[in-house]
């Protein structure tokens, strides 16, 4: 009975250390996937959109300080996608059609930003904005040429693409809300569209009536 | 102290960048090779650490019931996707990997003479209802649950764990319709 007492402290001490494990491991309870782990550091972190050069599918060229003052709802594609890009497109454009005509392009700008510089020319670009019935104005599509600098924002906003061997790109997928100053805010599911434009709607109407 | 070198040795050589390279690049093969090995070789080493720190473990994991649970929470959470994905991504998760498993590999050298038949019984059933579990999740997840796997390869991580429940299931029924009464003096 004597050594007992020992056993039993390293049965609660091995109980607490698991629960630890999985606590931390899953930021409380949060996060299970990487992915929701980047998401849920995203919204903690909040950061900023760094400083990147655009090329649109009008061969306008420009930095973020072209939206200066207004949100930006953006995702992340290239247009050589035949799986999840998609849908993300129509999702997107779900979510644009859910909002307030007078909100689109004054308050608020959307962004298709594609990681496939090579391929996504202007040209190829234009037919996609036409294909998903964008206007290329309120709702654009852009490269980054810059692959530098396409990096530096993919790393930022924790966005992950793998080639898949079949000159395609496995990635994660996300819509982003970048408030008027270029900070990140939100990181929403694409499949809930409804979700994402309450909460857009929600953000623009508690600052524009307050 | 053959055993202790060796498991070490095992331990370094799969750290070594190229080997981990080799071993993580392939799903299947980081879950189903990797993370088992540095179990095996940590209960090698604990081969060696039982006979020679007798006291230690008789006196702090004395039923075993200790033990078995650290193993059961650690490898709860390296089946956690999200645990093998930040492995690659951040160097401490890796290093935690290398040695969290190897601990696991001990404790069950220790702890799976202790727990006796009942409690190997539900240590197996769990990991059982586990690992089919584990099976469902990666055939039947529609998305990468992965950010540095494609889902390819999570699928056939998923056929992986069938194989592995399959196998366990035989395990179970033949050992509950054979007779085993011989070479079961003890229990």
């Amino acid at each position: 009975m004597k050594r007992n007492w020992r056993n039993h402290l390293a049965t609660i001490i091995s109980i607490v250390l698991g629960l630890l494990i999985i606590y931390f491991g899953t930021d409380g309870l949060h996060a299970f996937t990487a992915e929701s782990a980047r998401t849920y550091r995203l919204m903690q972190e909040q950061p900023a959109f760094p400083e990147v050069t655009l090329e649109d599918s009008k061969e306008r060229v420009y930095t973020l300080s072209e939206f200066e003052g207004k949100y930006v709802f953006l995702t992340f594609i290239y247009t050589a996608c035949t799986d999840v890009c998609p849908v993300l497109e129509l999702n997107l454009k779900e979510v644009y059609d859910q909002l307030p005509e007078k909100y689109i392009g004054e308050e608020i700008v959307f962004l298709s930003v594609s990681f496939d510089p090579d391929r996504d020319d202007p040209e190829t670009l234009e037919t996609y904005r036409i294909a998903f019935g964008s206007d290329g104005e309120t709702w654009r599509m852009a490269r980054i040429p810059d692959k530098e600098e396409l990096q530096a924002l993919l790393e930022e906003f924790g966005v992950i693409v793998i080639p898949d061997g079949n000159g395609g790109f496995a990635h994660n997928s996300a819509f982003y809300f970048v408030d008027r100053e270029g900070y990140l805010i939100e990181v929403m599911d694409y499949q809930q569209t409804e979700k994402a434009a309450e909460k857009v709607l929600q953000v623009l109407e508690s600052e524009l009536e307050g | 102290m053959k055993s202790l070198l060796l498991g070490i040795c095992m331990i370094i050589v799969l750290a070594l960048p190229p080997m981990r390279e080799l071993l993580e690049s392939v799903m299947i093969v980081h879950m189903l090779v990797q993370l088992p090995l540095l179990i095996i070789f940590g209960w090698i080493i604990g081969k060696y650490l039982l006979q020679r720190f007798p006291g230690f473990f008789a006196n702090w994991n004395g039923n075993g019931i200790p033990g078995i649970i650290i193993v059961i929470f650690v490898t709860t959470y390296w089946m956690i996707p999200r645990a093998v994905d930040e492995a690659l991504t951040y160097p401490a998760v890796e290093l935690f990997k290398f040695i969290s498993l190897p601990i696991v590999g001990i404790l069950l050298a220790d702890s799976w003479k202790k727990i006796l038949l009942i409690g190997r019984s539900f240590v197996f059933l769990n990991y059982l209802s586990m690992f089919g579990l584990m099976a469902w999740l990666y055939i039947d997840a529609p998305i990468q649950i992965c950010n540095n796997y494609l889902v390819a390869e999570q699928k056939a991580l998923g056929w992986g764990f069938v194989i592995i429940t399959a196998a366990m299931v035989l395990f179970t029924l033949q050992y509950v319709f054979i007779d085993h009464s011989e070479n079961l003096p003890s229990e």
